[in-house]
């Protein structure tokens, strides 16, 4: 149920989309394989990255969606999003404690750090946190439900702010210069194709 | 030494040659203004206020509660200034349909959020900028009912509010016509009203037309719902024309149309029109008195630097979290211990679906379709009751609210979101008892001001929960009927209302019933947190409609 490949940067190219629209889309655009992390150090970010490839598989991609970068840049710039849970540390914290927890789950269940297992023993590990059911001390400091609520609704924000997230669920609401007027069930404008 | 007139033909050459080429001349002074910008008059800070001039009211937020009285008492040829911590932005040019890039119409200062359902707050109902909330609100505008304010006389549960609805009729009638409220009429849960929207209802999306046809055959009555956005072009005094609203679908993140009735295209407009002053970027930090108690002014922070304002009057209408923060912050009108107390948010339970058919929920305005069949459901096992609204939905928000209650992860996570043109969701919004278990203090975490961040403990009670159970079930059937798979409820809870209650007694209420401080005697008080309970509809309309109330009273006084 997704658009052809190309379809939201080729709208972007068009007056279908306002100026603001498209600076922020093409921004997010250029790709960030060689983002180097400033608020974790570089294991941390690795353990990260490698969380959020689990969490967002995208191996049809020759340079997946990065999600990492904007977890790192949000926490060093300290920025929030106009609340948290009362039960859970600050942010920066609750990261560093929570990603710490992840390779402790590790450790408990294959004696070797996230980064090292394979994809497979990598999704136990997910699914364990993801039913609450993953052992570690540090999930005696960071409530582990909250944490994985948290994590997830960030790295999903980051993901279907793309560009490419939006072709892949066609979504094509930004090209919204003109309006739209077919707005009913099973109503398309023109430029709204067709699933694939 | 040169005699004189050698020295008056040696000043033929001044100290600073006079360049004769226009074009090398403009070179030059551009490059001047470029080492120098204080010296370009676009880069000029705005001149600071005198510091003993006192103004006869300062009005501290430009958002539903604060901007419609602001316009009322510049229009009374007051002298009024508007106070607003965010910036001032134009929508035509800055705003992206983009909703990442939309953030900053959020208050996305931390809140700590504690009880057993903790309140999300930044995008789900708190904003910032010239228009407060309004800037990112979904227009969904219904009146409240008579009954709503009679609570604790229907059911011996709650309070009532300290006046009927014939107080908020002719207001609601006004802001409604000010606005342009694009609605049915007549009403079909109020037949009888005096006057109908100005302008014929907005049109139906997906979603809208899968919950008419399912509640059509269960014999729920459904109407295109009252939103304050234009179905045509719309001409106020004041402000001059208004754009028609193009189903961008994109409210919540901000109109760049003018289309939808935020303050910062309606009310503050007309302000300053009126010769009202808004102030950008400026956020209050202390409120002062003298000897008796009495407000001298307030002390706000503004691109660095620390500005004082003297007023004779204080409009405190900073919503239900800043209101009593400041409150507290400043020892004031704290007299009657309810500053703070009974925080309310109304049960807004969401059921969504998959379709076989193609909604695109991005189109069209998100609350379209209305039912208040269930104001006061006959099979009840609670007090009060909700309103059901069929809803369109962003993909960001979508899939942000899905994790969190679905806590998908991985390739099913992909999988289901690639179902998102064929997903249609509904939801209630339901009233909320003010409780002594839910309030709002101030923690011992500090903001990036040194301030002491707000905590607002929230756990829906025993009336809420009954509610909820009772909408779950009505909103799963509807959607069955409707043909939907994969059906799945989302419990949560919007908007922010109590804190500073209004009341008969001093000892009760934080505010009189014209929304006067009881302890102090030229602080007035209006926005959310003066709700003595939260009501069965989306409160902005009714904010509004209170505001200018609450001007009215003020300027009874005067005469």
């Amino acid at each position: 149920m997704e658009y052809p490949a190309g379809t939201v940067r080729a709208l972007l190219q068009t007056d279908l989309v306002t100026p603001a629209t498209r600076a922020a889309l093409e921004a997010r655009l250029a790709p960030q394989t060689d983002y180097a992390p400033q608020f974790f150090d570089a294991d941390t970010y690795q353990l990260l990255r490698a969380v959020a490839a689990r969490v967002f598989p995208q191996p049809e991609r020759e340079t997946p969606i990065e999600l990492a970068p904007n977890v790192d840049k949000r926490l060093l710039e300290g920025r929030a999003d106009g609340w948290r849970y009362d039960a859970m540390p600050p942010d920066r914290e609750a990261y560093r404690l929570g990603l710490g927890g992840i390779n402790q789950a590790a450790q408990a269940a294959f004696r070797q750090d996230f980064v090292e297992l394979t994809t497979e023993q990598q999704d136990v590990i997910i699914g364990q946190l993801a039913a609450g059911e993953a052992p570690g001390e540090n999930w005696q400091q960071v409530p582990q439900d909250k944490f994985f609520e948290e994590m997830l609704a960030e790295l999903a924000e980051s993901y279907y702010a793309h560009p490419l997230a939006q072709e892949e669920i066609g979504y094509v609401g930004m090209a919204d210069v003109p309006g739209w007027t077919h707005i009913g069930l099973n109503e398309l404008e023109p430029r709204e194709p067709e699933e694939k | 030494m040169p005699d004189e007139e050698t020295l008056e033909e040696g000043t033929l050459t001044p100290l600073q040659p006079e360049i004769q080429d226009p074009l090398l001349r403009e070179i030059l002074e551009e490059n001047d203004l470029q080492a120098d910008p204080s010296r370009n008059p676009l880069e000029q800070p705005a001149p600071l206020p005198d510091p003993s001039d006192e103004v006869d009211c300062v009005v501290i937020g430009t958002g539903a509660g604060g901007a419609p009285l602001l316009a009322r008492l510049a229009q009374a040829g007051l002298r009024v200034v508007a106070l607003e911590a965010g910036p001032r932005r134009d929508p035509k040019t800055d705003y992206a349909t983009d909703e990442k890039a939309q953030n900053f119409l959020f208050w996305n200062d931390e809140r700590l959020s504690a009880g057993q359902n903790p309140v999300a707050f930044g995008k789900n109902n708190s904003g910032t900028g010239v228009g407060g909330s309004t800037l990112h609100y979904t227009a969904y505008t219904p009146r409240a009912h008579r009954s709503d304010l009679t609570l604790h006389t229907d059911f011996g549960q709650g309070v009532d509010w300290p006046f009927g609805i014939e107080e908020l009729e002719p207001y609601y009638e006004e802001v409604e016509h000010f606005l342009g409220v694009s609605g049915p009429t007549p009403y079909p849960w109020d037949p009888t009203r005096r006057k109908g929207y100005p302008l014929a209802p907005l049109p139906l999306n997906g979603a809208a037309q899968l919950m008419e046809r399912a509640c059509g055959k269960l014999g729920i009555r459904t109407s295109p719902a009252a939103n304050a956005a234009l179905s045509a072009r719309y001409y106020q005094e004041g402000i001059g024309w208004r754009e028609a609203c193009t189903n961008r679908g994109f409210c919540q993140a901000g109109c760049n149309r003018g289309a939808k009735a935020s303050m910062d295209v309606t009310f503050l407009p007309l302000a300053e029109s009126f010769g009202a002053e808004i102030r950008a970027d400026a956020y209050v930090t202390e409120i002062e008195r003298d000897a008796t108690g009495r407000i001298t002014g307030v002390v706000y922070e503004q691109h660095g630097r620390t500005v004082r304002q003297r007023c004779r009057h204080l409009f405190l209408c900073a919503g239900a979290v800043e209101t009593p923060r400041l409150l507290l912050l400043n020892e004031l009108a704290l007299n009657s211990g309810q500053v703070g107390k009974h925080f309310m948010a109304h049960p807004g339970m969401q059921v969504w679906g998959t379709f076989p058919e193609d909604i695109r929920p991005y189109k069209g305005i998100p609350g379209g379709l209305i039912s208040e069949d269930t104001h006061r459901p006959q099979d009840a096992d609670f007090a009060g009751g909700y309103l059901l609204q069929s809803i369109g939905v962003m993909p960001v928000t979508f899939a942000t609210q899905m994790v969190r209650q679905r806590k998908l992860w991985g390739q099913p996570l992909r999988d289901y979101m690639r179902n998102y043109n064929h997903i249609a969701g509904i939801n209630i919004l339901g009233d909320c008892m003010p409780h002594a278990s839910n309030f709002m203090e101030l923690s011992d975490e500090k903001d990036a001001r040194g301030l002491p961040k707000p905590r607002l403990h929230f756990t829906a009670q025993e009336n809420e929960q009954r509610m909820n159970r009772h909408a779950e079930k009505l909103m799963r059937q509807i959607w069955q009927e409707a043909g939907a798979t994969d059906i799945w409820a989302f419990e949560r809870y919007a908007h922010v209302i109590g804190t500073a209650r209004m009341g008969r007694r001093a000892d009760e209420a934080v505010v009189d019933p014209d929304g006067k401080a009881f302890d102090v005697p030229n602080l007035y008080i209006c926005d959310n947190s003066v709700f003595p309970s939260a009501l069965s509809v989306n409160p902005a309309l009714t904010i509004m409609a209170l505001s200018l109330r609450t001007a009215d009273k003020f300027l009874a006084t005067l005469r």
